[in-house]
Order: C-alpha cells, then sequence, then structure tokens
C-alpha cells in the first residue's frame, strides 16, 4: 500500500505518436509531452474537443496504447505494477460488453478477473445494480439492451471493486437526463467517500457542475490546468452595473464614460462596462443623480471560454502532423 | 503459476466457451456434421461388405472437415469480436494481462472444440451401435489426431486474430490450413516452378504445419496398426508447432496498440 499522500495520478512527459497507413510513414502526434498530477479525493474533469487526446490519454493509462515516452504512477505505483489495477475501475467511451450475457454474468466475469470474493462479488453486482437502476434487467441478455443500459452497466462494472479511483470516458454519453442525473449523483457519492474520479468528457455544463479541478487539452496539448474559479477568474470579461433612478441624464453619462446602451429592467436598469472604466462610469451616473444598487463582475461560462482557447472551431481537425 | 493467474486464465475461457455454446452457427455445423455422420448409414448399404468401413470413413471424415470449419470460425470471430467490438478495453484495464487472456481465450476455444469432437465421436458411435457392429475403441486413434489438427487451427486463427481484421484472419488461417494439408504440392512446386529456389520450397514445407501429420482415418478404418508411437510423434510435432504459434501470437497481441 502506497503513502496516501502521493497523488491519486501523476503523469511525467507522456508522448503518443500514431502510425498510419502500411508503412507507418505518416504518423499523427496525439499526444505531446503532458504533464498531470490528479489529488486524491478530487474529481477532477478531462476536457477537450473530439479527437484532442482525451481518450489516448485514458489507453495509455488502462494499457489499452503504448506511449512512446513519459512516465505514469496511479496511485503511487508505476503504470506497468498491475496492483493498482485491483483499485481501480474503468468505463470506456461507447462500451461494448458481450450481447449474450445477461448484467449478472458479466458482472461474475469481471469480478473473479478482479479476484473478488464470490459472497463479496454477489453482494456488490447486487447493490451496483440497483444503484444504476438495472436491479429489473440482471438476468435479462444485452443484446435487448439500449444504449444508455448499456452504459450504465458499464458504471457498475467499473466500480464493482469499490476502487480508489475511476477512470470515466465519457460517462454521460449515450444516456437520457435522468441517466445523466444518476451517474452525476454516483459521481458525487464517490468523492463523498472519499475516492477519486478522473473523466474525461465535452459535455461543459457536466464538467461546470462535477469537477474539483479540470484540465484543458487541444490538440495533444495541456492548455490549462486548474480549479474552474482559478481557469475563468483572469477572464472576468467585464462587470454589470445596476442602478436605479437619474433618469437620461445618468443614462447619458453612462454611454458618455463607455459603457454600452442601458437595459432597463422596469425602475432598474443595467449597462455593461470594462474594468478600466468602471470607477469614471460609478461616479459619473451617481454625480447625474442615479443609485449604484450594484457592481457584479461577469465571468465567461466554461463553455464560452471553451470555444474561445479552441478557436470557436471545434470541428476542425485537431491533430498535428507531424509527418 | 500463482493462483490468481490460474483463476483470470479459467475466467476468460469459462467465458469463452459460454460464448461458444450460445453462439448459433456452431450449432448448425455440429448438426450438419451429425448428418453426415448418419448418411454414412445410407451410404453403407450401397456397397456390400463394405458398410462399416464406409460409416467409419465418412464418420471421421465429417468430424475433420467440420470440426476444421467449427475451428476457423470459432478460433477467427470470438478473438476479433473481442477486438474489434471493444469487449477487451474494460478486461485488459483489470489485473488481466494480455498473454492471460489470450491463454484463457485459446484454452475456451480448444475446450469447446474438445465437447464438439466428443459429441460427433458418440454420433459415429451410436450409427456403429444402431447398425448393429462394435463400438471399435481403435476408432479413437484416428479422433485424437483429428481433435490435435484442431486444436492447431484454432491457434493459428488466434494468431491470424491479434494481427489482422476477422475477415483477413479467416482468409489467413484458411490458405495456411489448406496449404498444410496440401505440404506435399508445397515440396513438389520445383515440378511447376523449376527455378524455384530450394531455401524458399523447403523454408515454406516446414513453416507450414502438415496437418497430414495429423490424418490416421485411412490407418484405422483399414484396420492398419496405428502404434503409441506415431501418436507420441504427432503430439510432439502438435505441441512443438503450438508452442511457435501461439508464442507468436503472444507477442503480436503484447505490442499490439488498441485504438
Amino acid at each position: 500500500m502506497q503513502p496516501a499522500s502521493s497523488p491519486a495520478l501523476r503523469i511525467d512527459g507522456l508522448t503518443k505518436t500514431y502510425r498510419l497507413g502500411l508503412t507507418g510513414r505518416v504518423t499523427r502526434q496525439a499526444l505531446h509531452p503532458l504533464d498531470l498530477e490528479v489529488r486524491r479525493g478530487e474529481i477532477f474533469g478531462y476536457l477537450g474537443p473530439n479527437g484532442s487526446g482525451k481518450t489516448t490519454t485514458l489507453k495509455v493509462l488502462m494499457g489499452l496504447v503504448r506511449a512512446d515516452a513519459g512516465t505514469v504512477e496511479v496511485l503511487g505505483l508505476p503504470l506497468a505494477d498491475p496492483a493498482w489495477r485491483r483499485r481501480a475501475g474503468y468505463l470506456p467511451e461507447h462500451p461494448y460488453f458481450y450481447d449474450y450475457l445477461t448484467p449478472a454474468e458479466y458482472l461474475g466475469y469481471a469480478g473473479r478477473l478482479l479476484g473478488l470474493e464470490t459472497g463479496l462479488m454477489a453482494a456488490r453486482s447486487e447493490e451496483l445494480l440497483r444503484l444504476v437502476g438495472l436491479s429489473d434487467s440482471r438476468d435479462v441478455p444485452m443484446r435487448r439492451f439500449s444504449k444508455g443500459m448499456v452504459q450504465r452497466l458499464g458504471l457498475a462494472q467499473a466500480l464493482l471493486n469499490d476502487p480508489e479511483i475511476v477512470f470515466l470516458d465519457e460517462p454521460m454519453s449515450g444516456l437520457d437526463p435522468i441517466g445523466r442525473h444518476m451517474v452525476r449523483n454516483i459521481i458525487l457519492g464517490l468523492r463523498e467517500r472519499g475516492k477519486t474520479v478522473f473523466f474525461s468528457t465535452h459535455i461543459l455544463p457536466d464538467a461546470e457542475t462535477l469537477c474539483d479541478r479540470l484540465a484543458l487539452l487541444r490538440a495533444g496539448r495541456l492548455l490549462k490546468v486548474g480549479r474552474l474559479d482559478e481557469i475563468l477568474a483572469i477572464d472576468i470579461s467585464h462587470f454589470e452595473v445596476l442602478c436605479t433612478g437619474g433618469g437620461a441624464a445618468a443614462r447619458e453619462a453612462a454611454a458618455a464614460a463607455g459603457a454600452g446602451a442601458a437595459r432597463e429592467m422596469g425602475e432598474r436598469w443595467r449597462v455593461e462596462i470594462g474594468e478600466p472604466a468602471l470607477a469614471a462610469l460609478v461616479s459619473a451616473v451617481a454625480a447625474a443623480g442615479a443609485r449604484v444598487l450594484g457592481v457584479q463582475p461577469v465571468r465567461e461560462s466554461l463553455e464560452e471560454y471553451f470555444f474561445r482557447e479552441m478557436g470557436g472551431d471545434t470541428a476542425r481537425d485537431p491533430w498535428t502532423l507531424a509527418d | 503459476m500463482d493462483a490468481g493467474r490460474l483463476t483470470r486464465i479459467a475466467a476468460v475461457a469459462a467465458n469463452t466457451h459460454r460464448e461458444a455454446v450460445r453462439e448459433r452457427v456452431l450449432y448448425n455445423l455440429v448438426f450438419f456434421a451429425i448428418v453426415m455422420i448418419l448418411s454414412g448409414l445410407l451410404l453403407g448399404q450401397l456397397s456390400i461388405r463394405q458398410d462399416e468401413k464406409i460409416i467409419k470413413d465418412i464418420g471421421l471424415a465429417a468430424m475433420d472437415v467440420f470440426g476444421t470449419l467449427i475451428g476457423v470460425f470459432l478460433g477467427v470471430s470470438l478473438m476479433s469480436k473481442e477486438i474489434e467490438r471493444r469487449s477487451l478495453y474494460p478486461l485488459l484495464a483489470k489485473p488481466l494481462s494480455r498473454e492471460e487472456f489470450l491463454a484463457g481465450k485459446f484454452l475456451g476455444l480448444s475446450f469447446t472444440l474438445l465437447v464438439n469432437v466428443t459429441v460427433m465421436a458418440l454420433g459415429l458411435y451410436a450409427t456403429l451401435l444402431a447398425t448393429g457392429r462394435g463400438a471399435d475403441p481403435a476408432l479413437l486413434k484416428a479422433v485424437l489426431p483429428i481433435y490435435q489438427g484442431l486444436v492447431l487451427v484454432v491457434a493459428i486463427a488466434v494468431l491470424f486474430s491479434t494481427v489482422a481484421s476477422s475477415a483477413l484472419a479467416a482468409v489467413g488461417t484458411v490458405c495456411v490450413v489448406v496449404a498444410g494439408r496440401y505440404s506435399d504440392v508445397v515440396r513438389n512446386m520445383r515440378d511447376v516452378v523449376p527455378d524455384a529456389p530450394t531455401w524458399l520450397i523447403e523454408g515454406l514445407y516446414y513453416a507450414m504445419p502438415n496437418f497430414r501429420n495429423f490424418d490416421f482415418k485411412n490407418r484405422v478404418v483399414y484396420g492398419d496398426p496405428v502404434g503409441w508411437n506415431d501418436l507420441g510423434f504427432v503430439t510432439v510435432y502438435w505441441l512443438l508447432y503450438l508452442a511457435l504459434t501461439l508464442g507468436a501470437a503472444a507477442a503480436a497481441f503484447r505490442s499490439r496498440d488498441f485504438h
């Protein structure tokens, strides 16, 4: 057992280049040297547009893809040490579980691979099937499952060993609003129990609601890592000034100070202004007879920030052609 | 080998067998094999005093041909599906090494073939008994090498499935099996291509497993003695090729990226 002081996940200089075609002469660099640290007990969001390297990172961590360079430690253990895998869970993107099996059979299979004792495995299976809302379908072959039901089972198998760290690749994918709410609650419940959750997503409201910290990835490069307020604090775009009274003179004074057009809200009115002109505007509208009720900094939403950082064009090919 | 490793290999093998058992195509093939074996009853009546030989001959041939089809089908489809449908991903994220997965898959397929061959052999014995012939135990000296050959077919299918798509793996496996059944043709290639270098012909001949080594059908049917030393030689040959094929499969599977 490693000391709990070690981070849940440490990635140093991880790189991966895919070789394409029969000759392998054409390459695409999926990950540029990537450094990342995830603390124990936090929900860490891994964000980026399609093709930004999120799934590649997760596949390297899960041993599905071999990195070209770099070192990874999970729960204080080297990536190659299989011991940490007994204490981790993984939900792949668009999972498929044998359609001839029932959920109960699949969880039994997964439990044997994890080395769980039979009684404990059965109890955990029942508990998890109830948690993800599949109790009634425990003996139904998965060929009859909807995409959302498969996703729910994927989550159950990822939690079977009561893992210390869970890696979830697009966990909300294919889920209806009820399913998404359920997954959100499960993720929050894991944090309450001191578990670490590393999840990749491009659904920004989910990241905004759930994550303690997040990382933004573009074309295999890490753009930013930090708490949401740290990432967005530097991006206070403007202030909203809420006023009342003052008539046309106050509104003209606000315009003269550089504010945009006033938005009328009954007896109150509101203008937007950048930080440099804020003090002058407050003085000017007060001098013109208006009462300033409040000054509110306006931050970008994560979505606005994301689109700006991604150049507003997330559909373009995010790969960097290295050859 | 630690108990955990054995448990994981056994879990993969059991799941592979369960998948095969729930595969409807398998039942179709076994059904046709049984029909072929029973058809020996009819054909036997057409030949005076040769009926027992014909029943045995057709029964063993059906076991060999349908067993090969089952081996190619199961070996390719059950391994390729894991990779192409990505059911492998959550498994490899658990403390299951790629070698353990491959070993489990191969053992599960081999066990499924054993069950199939046993069912077909029982069908053949039932046919013999139903027509008043004895249950000749010497038949097992042909059945065992047939099973060994089928296991080798599965190993070849698994090897191809680790490096190629299911379609290519099926084509590759069939090519090797056909070439292995007619390896004399490879050896006599110089009759057709006189300029072909000896090293190439000899290399090809020895690289291909010679499936004729597993063919004791005629000797058993016509009552020629098959000694234990013959079966021992075939078993050593079989183990050697199995080790080479599975070693190559493990090496290819270990270095493969799943993207």
